[in-house]
């Protein structure tokens, strides 16, 4: 038995007689200290999933499993990343850290209490910052913050939607390989909601496409069978990366082209129109004359 | 950033310029710290200079328009008139500071006052009459130089007077021997008619010429020199100075705290030996009496404080001091029953008929129905229930306000209509709380109530504020009519006393009392403004 699991899951909105069905019949067992990436088009219902591991939402129809439990409400246990921070804008950076802390070890003294925030926020190296506000940080900054709010829950699970989503490029490289850093001195079970090819490859153990919605479901998942730590730099020279890449984004599009297909697949013939033709008859045009203006009778020559 | 400490304090000054909404005066504070003058100097002619320069043309236009208007209170007071208002009621206040004074003074500091209001009383005594000298001399002189300006009209008048006198008689006597004519037959009625039509346009045309001259008399008459209005004015002054020097000394050597207290204990005790000389059982009991009457009398005068007279500033300082009560107590409902408006959909849907009816309800009506139900409360002696009796204890810090029933009602008025806004705003804010946040208080397994005091009322504070903000702009608003209406001692009661007594200073009082009113609602949205920004966690531009 998998230590997390999605059985026969399907979610579906509005009245029984005019459902909306946004995820059918998902399927899905992540094995305890696996990094699962979850990869698929905007609005295919990837943060209805993760709601779904979350224990935010629950299913329609099928079960969420962690450890064989059902999951039915949310908890530290299940450390949800989310996609736009989430800081608390009021607190700053170590009181937003404090109140997760103080959720998952109720009993800390202060000084404890203070250690363990210190820790966390070292972690993702935000020792500076620990007193300012959310407002008063980079983009970066805040998804840092948030990660180590997610962190010290000290969760089993820890489900990343989108996180990187949001930032530029560079800041995303940067945190793509804190996070990688921070699973591998810490293992846990890590299930990643992304949009991005090469960085679920570089992350993940398996990578799972999410068809587009509706009736959004998993297909067949990609095993990434590279060694670890994986290096950024002698990456694009690796013929694993460049195979998995390749037939990822291959099969993405396929998927999309389905997608697109299914939702017209109607195709409307376009009547064929020659344009007409405005040379003059009378060989070239004579630019220099003008027009005769309306209403005015030409005089006979 | 390197910044050097003149950096430092400037952009602190900047800082507090913007928490408190003052961003007229940003320019100058960078030109004194030389961040680019010219700019600086641009934005200053902009946008301080220019509206300076309006706001001159406005006061220009008041002083010019105003004084043309007339009215029956008289014409409309430019804003000198105003100004002098002002100083009266300053002068007022002072008087009945050194009044309060005199009162509660004692010992030989009391004595040391009585020697200094005698000298300055017999000093302006002194001047009161050299002033009333000079000025009757000024009158006198004036009177002379009147008569002689009005001896030719006045002959003129005489003059012409005697005529058509003559030319009237004349008239009467053609008149009645063409009557007499008539009776004989020797001449037509009509010819008399015709006569007597002439007659009355004739007189007409006299009176007229005799009302020109008598007009023009009465016009040099009405209006004295402009040195004798200035020296009777000056003579009142010093006059005025003199009867309050008079009532201080009175207060000072009769009304005060302690003489009076010290003659009531002699008395006493002057009965305590009549007692013991005396040698009937009725009269022992008679002064026993007396000895008692007048220890009680003497305790209570210890305790007794000078009545002071209401002035503007006593009523400004009531009228707010009515307006937090009104206020604090609009807050207290309101942010709770928002709060759980926001929070329960099913409440809301309970409280949305009550806030839809109630809210547009005039602020009259709710100070009558509070007059009516609060006031059954203070049945039967309002002036003896433990409210007022608490409040108006000359040991408790607030019993200068003078709390009674009718400030009471003020107060409930108050909160009553400015519940609204509040109570408004603050479901608002609680409902429309980021997803996001009540997410992560899912997932952090927040309690009710750390979800209400850690997420919920921090998000919602920016709204809450704004709505206490509009409210106590709509409580300040209400309140001035409410005191009018209920005649609570402050502001409003002051404007329609003002109204109802109609002095010559009435009107410019009243536009005074306009003045307050405005500057005073001014500060106190300023004052929500800059708690409005302290609570706000994000850089708070939105509001302005």
């Amino acid at each position: 038995m998998a230590f997390l699991e999605l059985d026969n899951v399907t979610v579906a909105f509005g009245p029984a007689t005019n459902q909306t069905v946004v995820l059918k019949d998902i399927s899905l067992e992540v094995e305890e200290n696996e990094f699962v990436a979850i990869i698929g088009f905007s609005g295919a219902g990837k943060s209805t999933l993760i709601s779904l591991l979350a224990g935010l939402q629950q299913p329609t129809l099928g079960e969420v499993r962690k450890n064989g439990q059902l999951v039915t409400e949310p908890g530290p246990d299940l450390g949800l990343m989310f996609q736009n921070y989430s800081l608390l804008p009021w607190l700053s950076v170590n009181d937003n850290i404090k109140l997760a802390v103080k959720t998952a070890f109720p009993k800390l003294s202060k000084t404890e209490l203070a250690k363990k925030i210190e820790h966390y926020v070292k972690m993702v190296k935000l020792g500076h910052a620990g007193d300012r506000k959310p407002h008063e940080l980079s983009g970066g900054m805040r998804q840092r913050a948030s990660l180590a709010r997610t962190l010290s829950l000290d969760p089993e699970v820890l489900l990343l939607d989108e996180p990187l989503s949001a930032l530029d490029a560079l800041t995303r490289s940067e945190l793509q390989d804190q996070i990688l850093n921070i699973w591998e001195t810490d293992k846990r079970t890590v299930v990643m909601i992304t949009n991005d090819v090469d960085e679920a490859v570089l992350m993940a153990d398996r990578i799972i496409p999410l068809t587009m919605g509706p009736e959004a479901t998993l297909a067949q998942e990609f095993v990434v069978n590279m060694e670890r730590p994986r290096d950024r730099q002698t990456l694009n020279d690796h013929p694993e990366f460049m195979r998995l890449k390749s037939e990822i984004t291959s099969f993405m599009m396929q998927i999309n082209k389905e997608s697109k297909a299914f939702s017209s697949n109607q195709v409307v013939p376009m009547p064929q129109i020659r344009p007409k033709d405005f040379t003059p008859i009378s060989g070239t045009p004579r630019l220099k004359t003008r027009p005769t203006q309306p209403g005015k009778p030409k005089s006979a020559a | 950033m390197a910044d050097s400490p003149k950096d430092k304090l400037k952009y602190s000054i900047l800082k507090v310029i913007d928490v408190s909404g003052f961003k007229v005066f940003d320019p100058p504070v960078r030109l004194i710290f030389g961040e680019e003058p010219q700019k600086q100097i641009r934005d200053i002619a902009k946008y301080m200079l220019l509206p300076i320069l309006f706001i001159g043309v406005c006061i220009l236009a008041w002083d010019i328009i105003g004084p043309n208007h007339k009215t029956k209170s008289g014409e409309v007071p430019n804003p000198a008139k105003v100004l002098v208002a002002y100083s009266d009621a300053r002068r007022f206040d002072q008087r009945e500071d050194e009044k309060n004074h005199a009162f509660e003074v004692t010992g030989s500091e009391r004595k040391s006052e009585v020697k200094r209001v005698e000298s300055k009383l017999a000093q302006l005594e002194k001047e009161q009459a050299n002033l009333q000298k000079k000025s009757s001399e000024i009158a006198q002189a004036a009177q002379k130089s009147l008569d002689t300006q009005l001896a030719p009209i006045q002959e003129k008048y005489a003059a012409l007077k005697a005529k058509n006198e003559s030319a009237e008689e004349v008239r009467e006597a053609e008149m009645e021997a063409l009557a007499e004519k008539i009776a004989l037959k020797e001449a037509q009625p009509e010819k008399l008619i015709a006569l007597l039509k002439q007659a009355t346009v004739a007189e007409e045309k006299e009176k007229e010429a005799e009302s020109i001259l008598k007009d023009q008399m009465d016009l040099i008459r009405d209006n004295p020199p402009e040195e004798v209005k200035e020296a009777q004015l000056v003579t009142n002054k010093v006059a005025d100075e003199v009867q309050h020097h008079k009532k201080l000394l009175a207060i000072l050597t009769k009304e005060n705290k302690s003489v009076k207290e010290a003659s009531l204990l002699a008395k006493a005790k002057e009965d305590a030996e009549q007692l013991a000389a005396a040698t009937t059982g009725k009269e022992v009991l008679k002064e026993a009496k007396s000895i008692v009457k007048n220890t009680e009398r003497a305790e209570s005068t210890s305790e007794q404080s000078y009545p002071r007279t209401a002035t503007i500033f006593w009523q400004t300082r009531r009228s707010l001091a009515t307006v937090f009560v009104g206020f604090i107590i609009a807050a207290g409902v309101a942010i709770p029953l928002g709060i759980m408006c926001g929070l329960n959909r099913i409440f809301m849907a309970c409280m949305t008929p009550l806030i839809s009816i109630f809210r547009p309800v005039s602020p009259v009506v709710w100070l009558l129905i509070f007059q009516i139900i609060v006031g059954a409360f203070f049945l039967p002696d309002p002036a003896s229930h433990p409210l007022f009796v608490f409040m108006n204890d000359s040991l408790n810090p607030f019993s200068s306000l003078q709390t009674n029933p009718a400030m009471i009602f003020s107060a409930c008025t108050v909160a009553m209509c400015a519940l609204w806004p509040a109570l408004v705003n603050t479901a608002l804010g609680v409902s429309a709380i980021d997803k996001d946040h009540l997410n992560v208080a899912k997932v952090l397994k927040l309690g009710f109530w750390s979800r209400l005091f850690k997420i919920v009322i921090p998000s919602s504070l920016p709204l809450v504020f704004a709505g206490l903000r509009i409210s106590l702009g709509v409580g300040w608003m209400v309140l001035i009519a409410a005191e009018a209406l209920s005649s609570s001692d402050g502001l409003g009661k002051f404007v329609w006393d003002e109204y109802q007594n109609g002095s010559s200073q009435s009107f410019a009082n009243i536009i005074l009392a306009c003045f307050v009113v405005g500057i005073i609602g001014f500060f106190l949205d300023r004052l929500m403004i800059i708690l409005q920004r302290l609570v706000s966690f994000d850089d708070g531009s939105a509001t302005a």
